[in-house]
């Protein structure tokens, strides 16, 4: 390892990095250790986020400012039915520029090959506007409008047993054809999304002409969001209605904590975190203890003892810094990996900056025992 | 002259009850700037613990101790205790205690880092001080990579790096044969000679009494003998 240049750097940096790099073989064991940490809480906390914006997927990527539910509703997927006749109801409501419909419902899928699959139809208006499917990759929102036309993703097409656009498979026992595809659109119930027109949908699902899931409003410009929400629960009387984000927000809070799914991430990523104090912990009183009488001569020379904790803590913070940037190169591979798959894991910049605040006070954690150590050293042992 | 370090009755009494042991009782003595001041006295006879209790690295049980005129709190903290070393007095140990994975300069930079001594000016400081022991073209080696007397010297070099007025040494040549261990006790004398630093040597050399300027002999905890031998032979 290359020495630092000394004159460049504090006693404390110098001590720190020597004292490391000196013991190789312990040094590489501590950066594994965090490396690990670092993969195990980065897989974790990204799948944890990756769960989260999938199950609200489809509250995001509509334009409503409110959303009116089926009283009852806890998540986007799971919903009863609406009478269609609500939509002029609340029209009717101040504030509100336009009330569009959206159909979600379970269905079944069956493949060309005879194997049957849940999932997920939904429905769009797509002469409102407020909803559409997003993504598209492949054919276009206009296909949709002959009767049979569905789209669905990428990620799911071979699940779904299709090969080709074009190729006709049922939904609940009614013929369908794949017209178009998605990318990128993943459903946590693993039910793919297949996305259709509201009236298609309707007729997959068996709802009555005058049945929709959801009816989405956008609001007038300047209108207070407030206001038209409650105005439009008490025009409507049984049924939710929710601002958009709040929604999105009961979808993720459903799916991950009350399935328990958020628990299990949350956990291991927790375990990652012990881990990492653990290795950490362990490596660097093992360092600390080979150089107790380094830091004993540095105490009898008059060091105060937060010079001796600042040696300890840059080491940790060392480890840290190293560990970090081996362990995100490899949670960088399993992002890559996961982006073709149905499971994704999800990095943004505010997620690395979380992970490289835990990395460093998982080390400083770890560093703990060995400041603990250093505090009640005797200088007096430096005689002995 | 003023005694830069003054001892009023010191005793050091090590555990309790029966088991008890007085390792120094009844010590009186004034150190003076400029002189070299062994410590002589067989092995037990509290010669460590009187360099602990003057060096500020441990807290008699009794007595009082006065730096530069102050008296020390019997009750003053670790980190005060740590503060005063830092500030005036400098430490070389019998085995050098040198940083094994920091080059003999940055061995000596270190005390000055500890002073909070700028970054920049720390290299050529320990340069200069290095360069006054002749250890200049060392600079850069590891002590792995010093002889003895080098590490010893690099060790006088560290303990000189914040201007200490008060220099204490354990055994500083019982790990170096005789020529080396001479020009470390010379080297010493020098020190007080030259820059005024009261220089106090714990030491069961022979070789090194030749430098001595007083000479105190330590038995069972006392201090049985105070003596300033005649020059010549230094």
């Amino acid at each position: 390892m290359t020495p630092l240049d000394a004159s460049r750097f504090s006693g404390t940096s110098l001590l720190a990095w020597r004292n490391l790099s000196h013991d190789r073989a312990r040094f590489v064991v501590t950066l594994v250790g965090v490396l690990f940490a670092v993969l195990l809480m980065g897989v974790e906390l990204g799948l944890l986020l990756g769960f989260a914006r999938t199950t609200s997927g489809l509250v995001d990527n509509t334009y409503a400012d409110l959303w009116i539910t089926p009283a009852g509703t806890t998540n986007v997927d799971i919903a009863g039915r609406l009478d269609l006749r609500r939509r002029f109801e609340a029209l009717a409501v101040p504030g509100v520029e336009s009330v569009d419909m959206l159909m979600m419902q379970f269905a079944f899928w069956r493949k060309p090959d005879g194997g049957t699959e849940s999932v997920s139809v939904v429905g769009f208006n797509l002469a409102g506007g407020l909803a559409r499917p997003w993504n598209l990759v492949e054919g276009s929102i206009e296909d949709l409008s002959q009767d049979d036309a569905v789209i669905i993703d990428q990620l799911y097409a071979r699940k779904l047993g299709v090969t080709a656009l074009g190729q006709t498979i049922e939904i609940n026992n009614r013929r369908a054809r794949v017209v178009g595809y998605t990318a990128g659109i993943r459903t946590f119930t693993q039910s793919p999304y297949v996305f259709t027109t509201h009236r298609n949908a309707q007729n997959f699902t068996f709802f009555r002409p005058d049945q929709t899931t959801y009816l989405l409003v956008r609001l007038k410009p300047g209108a207070d969001r407030a206001v038209v929400r409650d105005a439009l629960q008490a025009r409507l009387g049984r049924v939710d209605v929710w601002f958009a984000a709040d929604f999105a927000r009961a979808a993720q809070r459903y799916w991950l904590i009350t399935t328990g799914a958020g628990s299990a991430l949350l956990l291991a990523a927790l375990l990652g975190l012990v881990v990492g104090i653990v290795i950490v912990g362990q490596t660097l009183y093992a360092t600390t203890v080979d150089r107790l009488p380094e830091y004993a001569t540095l105490r009898a020379m008059g060091a105060p003892n937060g010079y001796l904790h600042r040696v300890i803590l840059k080491q940790a913070a060392i480890s840290a810094v190293f560990g970090f940037a081996g362990g995100m190169l490899l949670v960088a591979l399993v992002v890559l990996a996961s982006a073709g798959s149905t499971v994704a894991v999800a990095m943004p910049a505010g997620l690395v900056g979380v992970l490289a605040v835990l990395t460093l006070c998982m080390c400083a954690l770890g560093a703990l025992i060995s400041i603990r150590r250093v505090t009640r050293i005797d200088p007096t042992s430096v005689f002995q | 002259m003023t005694a830069v370090l003054q001892l009023d009755e010191v005793g050091v009494t090590y555990g309790r009850g029966a088991t008890a042991f007085a390792a120094l009782q009844d010590i009186s003595l004034a150190i003076e700037p400029g002189e070299m001041t062994l410590l002589l006295g067989p092995s037990g006879s509290g010669k460590t613990s009187l360099l602990q209790v003057m060096g500020c690295l441990l807290r008699p049980s009794r007595g009082r101790v006065r730096l530069f005129g102050e008296t020390l709190a019997a009750d003053l903290g670790v980190e005060a205790m740590a503060a005063l070393r830092l500030a005036h007095i400098g430490f070389v140990f019998q085995h050098y205690n040198l940083f094994p994975t920091l080059k003999a300069w940055e061995n000596v930079a270190i005390a000055l880092d500890i002073q909070a001594r700028p970054r920049a000016t720390q290299r050529d400081q320990a340069m200069r001080l290095l360069d006054r022991l002749g250890l200049a073209d060392r600079a850069e080696h590891y002590p792995s990579e010093l002889s003895g007397g080098q590490k010893q010297r690099v060790a006088i070099a560290r303990a000189l790096a914040g201007g200490p007025r008060i220099l204490l040494a354990d055994e500083p040549t019982a790990a170096l044969d005789g020529k080396t261990g001479q020009g470390v006790a010379g080297a010493l004398h020098a020190l007080a000679h030259d820059e005024g630093v009261a220089v106090v040597v714990v030491s069961h050399d022979p070789r090194v009494e030749p430098f001595g300027d007083r000479v105190l002999h330590l038995e069972d905890g006392r201090l049985v003998d105070d003596r300033r031998p005649s020059r010549s032979s230094a």
